[in-house]
């Protein structure tokens, strides 16, 4: 909603869209008729936070209860701020136009590192005291989730409280205490406490972190019956868990503008670099009935004429064909085409590929991720060549022409051989290309060989893996660059820096709350944004801080040091970890959770694929 | 196969969209109503769909139109308005479906009502000084064209202006050139105040209706 306030200083920005809220299917209610306001908090443009599918779950979720009105707030371009900060309006709620600063709970979506200032600078746009001991009433509590949440203490400072895992009934737990203890004006305190004792919620202000001289960590102690560890909360049945029948359908275009239907959870793949991997574990799926409803209802609900079919890894769901052909029985009388967002490279089948062919023409995307066999046993992707040349081949005959893979650089254990097999894999698709009698007629190909730098993450088996230097990162982009031999082939890479910075803050710990309020004071902010990440600048941040940022980036840490996530508890065992990490510098991989249960830890949580019977078990 | 004018407000909220993300809203809310829109037929089917002249961002609209062309004939008005209101935001609400007498290219004129905000001034006053610079002999303001920038007399367009004071700020009511020969910006009405008296006030602008080049209102 706009009030005057708000039009006044629309006509001086762009896409005012962004700023006015008022889309179909968006929550309205009368504050005085609720007893919880929520500001959801997405710490970006509005564009990109839209088009996340966790925001839309929670959002519609938290307003099913009569007396919560949950609220979405995004970070202001640039030119909004200036105006906002210019002429004195506080960063408001797009439902209700009202300033945050009055809402009883401020939730943040933690989705990467370098969202993290944004967060302190919209925080200080709405005025609300950063640091949780300078909040005193019960009011204002700022709480956070999402993936990066699992190492919470570079932002343990300024956060009241954290979920821990998958939202969808933690939230609700939290916010029920929280009116409890608002309607009996008990403290912050006394909320706070009660709350640790839910699973899934860690209060930082109940640890205790104290540091060897080196600044590892010493011991993380809890106080006031706080739990050791805190475990993660999860929905088992991925069938039954809350999943919106209505969209927020923005007016403006957004990153990613359809209906997305969540098909599964977690993965059965183990790569050793992947996080979410992990974090999501154990692997779960919903049933093809309730998938498809879900489809069919949001469709209905938003109009939209495209569905993705989101997860981790969609094509390992058991019943992806069966999916397939029960949402053509509508999808095709409603024009309504299929998409496929995560495509792996050993199931791309012709079959999949004629069911999906209509959409998504433009660009087909695989991700190998390390160019040589060796070291993709070393992550343990259990892509092969053969696969990979099998599918670009399936695709090149249904006539795709561009193709795309991803691939990281600065692997544990990678040689300049393994970045030279970037190049080479890609030549070879370039060959296969012209090899093949079935190609498309008159048509050149493109491969292109994007390359990201490796970001070592807890919770992963190279939790303990120092990344590799700046330097030896760009040396490593050189040697790409100078390895491709053909123009077909496309090298593409990512500023180092930016991934630097991500592994300071991946594994940091509370000694970098400091820092993060610093590079606040001095201005950083939308540092995922190319044009506005500025390297100098945080070098000298942490300078003045008297931080060593290599200290958390790029040093080696020993099995046995206390990690500052170690109070945290994915379900994942942390010797599980280290023998993956060994057999990873044994080139050993490990089968997919569907092959063969590897022990790691998940069948805590007693369901999902933990407890599936395994067919041709050997 | 038949073809109707679909009349709808661009209010509030949608104000603030663009004519290419409305354009899209419609296409999702005709999706969404499940109407049955005729497609061109070839090789890149698209449907039939118009506008029959855009606003500008920031301005609100009581009588915009779009025309669509319908692959059945049997769907009554009030179930169109009724299917229609039902998928599209509260802020574009639709209240009419007619069929079309006037082509979009016979508009000639677009009425507005513009409020303004005076803070604090007399709204007399200042309503004074408005209809003062409107009679003046030249008011000359720099507009943005496909070839640069000009400078605009708006003199010639300001005889069927209204300026009348409120309670809380000034009222102008104008009929300016709108369409695809000659188009003029309310906004540039406050450009002028602005160069002339250096009031800078916040404008509340909404187009009220259509014209052709008799003023005949646009149906
Ligand atoms: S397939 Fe590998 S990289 Fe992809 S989500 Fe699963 S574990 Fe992660
Ligand atoms: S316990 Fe076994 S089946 Fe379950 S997630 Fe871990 S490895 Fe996979």
């Amino acid at each position: 909603m706009v009030n005057k306030k708000i039009e006044k200083l629309l006509a001086n920005v762009q896409k005012p869209g962004r700023y006015v809220g008022g889309e179909l299917n968006c929550v309205r209610k009368h504050a005085d008729e609720v007893d919880v306001r929520f500001a959801f908090c997405f710490p970006d443009i509005y564009e990109v936070g839209m088009s996340h599918l966790g925001l839309k779950i929670l959002y519609s979720q938290l307003n099913t209860v009569p007396y919560v009105w949950c609220e979405r707030v995004f970070a202001p371009w640039v030119d909004m701020e200036e105006e906002m900060r210019k002429n004195g309006l506080p960063l408001y709620a797009l439902e209700s136009g009202d300033s945050i600063r009055d809402f009883d709970i401020i939730g943040f979506t933690l989705q990467y590192e370098l969202s993290y200032t944004n967060i302190l600078n919209m925080l200080d746009l709405a005025g609300i005291p950063l640091k949780a001991e300078d909040r005193h009433s019960l009011s204002q509590l700022v709480v956070a989730g999402g993936p990066c949440a699992c190492n919470p203490e570079p932002l343990a400072d300024f956060f009241d409280l954290f979920f821990i895992g998958e939202g969808e009934e933690v939230d609700l737990e939290v916010v029920a205490l929280y009116r409890e203890y608002k309607k009996q004006d008990r403290s912050k305190e006394e909320f706070l406490k009660a709350a640790s004792q839910i699973q899934g919620v860690y209060v930082p202000s109940l640890y205790h972190i104290s540091y060897h001289e080196d600044h590892t960590v010493k011991a993380i102690v809890p106080k006031e019956g706080a739990p050791l560890p805190v475990k993660k909360r999860i929905m088992m049945d991925v069938d039954k868990s809350y999943f919106p029948d209505k969209f927020v359908v923005p007016y403006i275009e957004i990153v990613h503008d359809r209906t997305v239907a969540e098909v599964l959870r977690g993965c059965i793949r183990g790569c050793r670099f992947c996080q979410a991997g992990f974090l999501y574990r154990p692997f779960r799926e919903k049933s093809v009935d309730v998938i498809d409803r879900q489809c069919h209802d949001l469709c209905d609900s938003t109009g939209y004429d495209e569905i993705s079919l989101s997860s981790l890894s969609t094509s390992d769901h058991s019943r992806l064909n069966e999916l397939i052909d029960r949402l053509h029985t509508w999808t095709e009388k409603e024009n309504t085409g299929i998409s496929l967002p995560s495509l792996r490279v050993d199931n791309f089948s012709p079959e999949l590929m004629s069911k999906i062919k209509s959409v998504r023409r433009s660009g087909l995307t695989f991700a190998p991720e390390a160019g040589t066999q060796r070291l993709r046993d070393v992550i343990n992707k259990n892509v092969t060549e053969e696969e990979l040349m099998k599918t670009v081949n399936t695709a090149f005959k249904g006539g795709w022409t561009t193709i795309k893979l991803y691939f990281m650089i600065g692997l544990p254990t990678e040689t300049l051989d393994d970045v030279a097999g970037i190049a080479e894999l890609g030549q070879k698709v370039v060959d296969a290309f012209y090899a093949n009698p079935d190609k498309p007629k008159g048509k050149g190909v493109k491969v292109t060989v994007s390359a990201s730098s490796f970001v070592p993450k807890p919770f992963t088996p190279f939790q303990w893996e120092p990344q590799d230097t700046m330097e030896t990162l760009r040396k490593k982009q050189r040697h790409l660059v100078a390895s491709v031999k053909t123009r077909k082939v496309e090298p593409n890479w990512h500023e180092a820096d930016t991934s630097f910075l991500e592994a300071v803050f991946a594994r940091g710990d509370r000694r970098l709350c400091g820092v993060l309020l610093e590079a606040h004071r001095s201005g950083c902010k939308m540092d995922g944004w190319q044009n506005f990440f500025s390297f100098p600048k945080w070098m000298e941040i942490f300078e003045r801080c008297g931080i060593d940022p290599a200290f958390y980036a790029n040093r080696r840490r020993s099995f046995d040091e206390v990690l500052p996530w170690d109070h945290i508890d994915y379900g994942i065992k942390k010797s599980f970890l280290i023998d993956e990490c060994k057999k990873a510098y044994a080139n050993v991989t490990t089968p997919n959770c569907r092959e063969q249960c590897s022990s790691c830890g998940a069948s805590c949580f007693k369901g999902g694929i933990c407890y599936e019977k395994r067919q041709g078990l050997v | 196969m038949k073809n109707v004018r679909v009349w709808f407000k661009k209010i509030g909220t949608a104000r603030y969209i663009s004519h290419l993300d409305l354009n899209r809203c419609m296409l999702r809310a005709i999706h969404k109503a499940k109407l049955p829109l005729w497609y061109t037929q070839g090789y890149n089917p698209h449907a039939f769909i118009t506008f029959a002249l855009p606003l500008s961002l920031g301005i609100g609209g009581e009588r915009e139109s779009m025309d669509i062309r319908l692959d059945d004939d049997g769907i009554t008005r009030e179930e169109l308005i009724g299917k229609l209101n039902a998928a599209l935001p509260d802020d574009i609400p639709v209240f009419d479906v007619t069929e079309p007498v006037m082509k979009p290219g016979q508009i000639a004129y677009a009425s507005y009502l513009m409020k303004l905000e005076t803070q604090g001034h007399p709204p007399e006053e200042t309503a004074a000084a408005i209809r003062e610079l409107f009679s003046r002999e030249t008011v000359v303001v720099p507009k943005h064209t496909k070839n640069g920038m000009i400078d605009l007399d708006l003199r010639p367009y300001l005889d069927r202006t209204e300026v009348v004071a409120r309670d809380d700020g000034v009222e102008i009511s104008a009929m300016l050139p709108a369409g695809s020969t000659m188009n003029v910006n309310p906004s540039l009405l406050c450009d002028a105040m602005k160069k002339y008296l250096l009031l800078d006030l916040f404008s509340d602008i909404r187009r009220i209706n259509l014209y052709d080049a008799d003023f005949k209102i646009f149906e």
